[in-house]
């Protein structure tokens, strides 16, 4: 046994401990997140436990729908009666940091996260080295293809290729019953970015590199030009992919009630397919992302969300938050082992990411339609976290769209993208 | 100072304080931050002047200038569609419900006046779902006409339109009521004087009732306007401002870049230039109904 296991039983040991001590004095910690109501449900239960160990501090769940999440924050944090706990993406960490919204761990939960999380999720969490809030939940993509559709098509197998990608799509297109091939998703950035990101990375190119943008990169155009052959041959309908601010809408509707055949997602997704498609959840399969004539095999982009610490709120709400986001997110709080956390995750469809979370789920990890993200974790790319990357996933997003309602070109859609994002990208560097 | 005047300042104070506070004092406060850089999660001390720049990048060729100016756009494309619906539907709904003559006139009038005490947020949901291009009972109804399916929210091309009628669906009854209370202030003498000169229905309406209805007209255009520049909840909700920016109208584009993005300074830029906007456009529509009245 290696020390690093030992230091991480040590340090989650010792937070534990702590986080029993009771409190001297009445403090509310209000936690904000965009989960749906049965897993709040579930936080609330977690919440309930832990204040029993620690009778004078209270959690207090909010939730609002996805859309009004960082609203919410960036309107609410810092302020009197403001969120103390809050889920983020981490796409917004580094700007949050900047402006000092959130707080700095304390050296026990740094080491915590920097012992008990892969290197590469606790560097997610963190903003020159400094750790800034809790990891949960990593998100990868993959093809979620319909097997009964595919069987009607008479194809046999997913496609691993662009090439294979694209005769499936226009194999399963019937517009008699208004069926298409493929969905894209409009009107929700990550929705429309990140399988758009996945195909490029799965064709050997980038979204940013070095903190350059490679949007007009040959291995972009190509993606772009996919996107175009997909609309024009009617194997994708743009309108079929409209998305609310709750990421239900159109795009779920006509995936689950099948009429679209494949589409590209993450695996949270799998609550609502579940809620959705009911006993038909078991005509879904997944994956892995088809791979582009430049590519080297098959890439995801992967993104994480973590807990974060409002930095304007009193020194006995951050001393409690952060003991509570230590028990929440460690190893004695859940069952068998794993963390009340990685227990909530896990309820959604949810990859933990917490060492001895991945570990403590692992049977329940190798089910059918999570395998496929699991085994896309190794070979994922992180999105790029940069300061303006809100600007540029929703720019990039506007130039996406406008390949898939044929108001650009891939040519140019490639070329505007590209420009769009190093002006964003300096901008928000000076 | 004379004890009068004293006394005047004094009883004005509060309620000049109060505006001078909540209304002043911010719009004073907009107007500044719009010539600075300011992230809008730090404190008003870090804002830096730029003079004119956050204008020039909003009218500019770059990603933020074209966002803006298709915000515009469509912000106003919004306002004229939703007035040159609102107007004409609630005269003609107001005309009806005011016929004396006409059975279930208040149970129209309690119908379409509770359109409007709706909240917007549950008009937009219900709206999204009756708008669904595959499922919503909205295409299922044209279908067995033969007309569709319609993309609704789900194309930019109809997007705007689709707000718009959401829009109208729930504002046209509080017009209607400001119709109806414009119709009963005209004298019935003058309709009975017409009458006898033997002026008939189109007449009536076109020579009697419109042109004495032109004030109440002009008061709901402008709020018409008002509450048309400042849609939010059914983008929010709906459509995200999708597809392809079609619905992405000032205030939520203003919330997008000033708060989600915090980038204050822009977005402050872009609430000067949308109240500058919306105080020209009344200015003007008041104007031309004073020289319409000299004529």
């Amino acid at each position: 046994m290696t020390i690093r296991p030992l230091m991480g039983l040590f340090l989650g040991s010792a937070l534990a401990a702590f986080s029993s001590v009771a409190w001297a004095e009445d403090v509310t910690v209000s936690f904000l997140t965009h989960w749906p109501p049965e897993t709040v449900a579930k936080l609330e239960a977690a919440a309930a436990t832990y204040a029993k160990d620690h009778p004078g501090v209270k959690i207090d769940v909010r939730a609002v729908p996805f859309g009004d999440l960082l609203t919410t924050l960036r309107s609410q944090a810092g302020q009197a009666g403001g969120p103390t706990i809050t889920g983020i993406y981490d796409l917004w960490l580094p700007e949050l940091a900047r402006d000092k919204l959130v707080n700095a761990a304390p050296a026990a939960n740094s080491a915590d996260v920097s012992t008990n999380w892969p290197k590469g999720v606790a560097t997610a969490a963190s903003v020159g080295g400094t750790v800034y809030g809790y990891p949960n939940e990593i998100d990868v993509y993959a093809l979620n293809y319909n097997k009964k559709l595919f069987e009607e098509a008479g194809i046999k197998e997913a496609p691993k290729t662009w090439d294979e990608f694209y005769a499936a799509a226009e194999k399963l297109t019937n517009k008699d019953k208004g069926q298409q091939g493929f969905g894209m998703i409009n009107s929700w950035a990550a929705g429309v970015v990140h399988p758009f990101a996945s195909l490029l990375a799965s064709n050997g190119g980038a979204l940013v590199v070095d903190g350059k943008p490679q949007l007009d990169s040959d291995n972009a155009k190509a993606t772009f030009d996919l996107y175009e052959k997909l609309i024009k041959s009617g194997a994708s309908v743009a309108t079929m992919g409209t998305a609310d601010a709750n990421t239900t809408g159109p795009f779920l509707d006509n995936f689950v009630s099948g009429k679209t055949g494949m589409i590209i997602m993450a695996n949270w997704w799998e609550s609502a397919l579940k809620a959705g498609m009911g006993e038909r959840f078991a005509d879904i399969a997944t994956a892995p992302i088809p791979v582009g004539p430049k590519g080297d095999g098959p890439h995801s982009i992967s993104y994480s969300w973590m807990t974060v610490v409002s930095d304007g709120a009193s020194d006995a709400e951050k001393k409690a938050a952060w003991d509570f986001l230590a028990w929440f997110n460690g190893p004695t709080s859940g069952e068998n082992g794993a963390s009340a956390m990685g227990d909530l995750l896990q309820s959604m469809g949810i990859l933990p990411s917490r060492t001895s979370d991945v570990a403590a789920f692992s049977e329940r990890l190798k089910t059918p339609f999570l395998a496929g993200y699991v085994s896309a974790l190794s070979e994922a790319r992180p999105f790029p976290t940069v300061l303006g990357g809100q600007e540029f996933t929703e720019s990039l997003q506007g130039h996406i769209e406008a390949v898939q309602f044929g108001k650009e070109t891939a040519a140019e859609a490639a070329a505007a993208a590209q420009a769009d994002a190093v002006a964003i990208l300096e901008k928000a560097s000076q | 100072m004379t004890g009068f005047r004293k006394s005047i300042v004094v009883m004005l104070a509060p309620s000049l304080g109060l505006i001078a506070v909540f209304i002043l004092v911010p719009i004073t406060l907009t107007i500044w931050l719009a010539f600075t850089k300011w992230s809008s999660q730090t404190p008003f001390a870090t804002a830096t002047f730029i003079g004119l720049d956050n204008f020039r990048e909003i009218f500019g060729p770059g990603s933020v200038g074209r966002d803006f100016k298709g915000a515009l756009a469509n912000t106003a494309l919004y306002s004229l569609m939703s007035i040159a619906l609102i107007l004409p539907l609630s005269v003609l709904f107001g005309m009806l419900i005011h016929q004396a003559e006409l059975k279930g006139a208040n149970l129209l009038r309690t119908i379409l006046f509770a359109t409007y005490m709706v909240p917007m947020i549950a008009v937009a949901l219900v709206f999204s779902k009756l708008y669904s291009p595959s499922e919503g009972p909205i295409n299922q109804i044209l279908g067995w006409v033969g007309i569709g399916p319609l993309p609704w929210l789900s194309s930019p091309d109809t997007a705007l339109v689709s707000v718009v009628l959401l829009n109208v669906w729930q504002q046209v009854g509080y017009f209607t009521i400001l119709i109806i209370a414009g119709l009963t202030q005209i004298p019935q003498s003058i309709y009975e004087a017409a009458r006898m000169d033997g002026a008939r229905g189109p007449a009536l309406f076109g020579f009697i009732t419109l042109p004495l209805l032109k004030r109440t007209l002009l008061f709901s255009a402008v709020i018409a306007l008002i509450n048309a520049v400042q849609v939010f909840e059914p983008v929010a909700l709906v459509t995200q401002g999708g597809p392809v920016g079609s619905t992405n109208v000032m205030t939520y584009h203003i919330r997008r870049v000033g708060i989600e993005r915090a980038q204050g300074g822009l977005g402050s830029a872009m609430s000067v230039t949308l109240l500058l906007a919306l105080v020209v456009t009344v200015t003007a529509v008041f104007a031309l109904a004073r020289r319409e009245e000299r004529r």
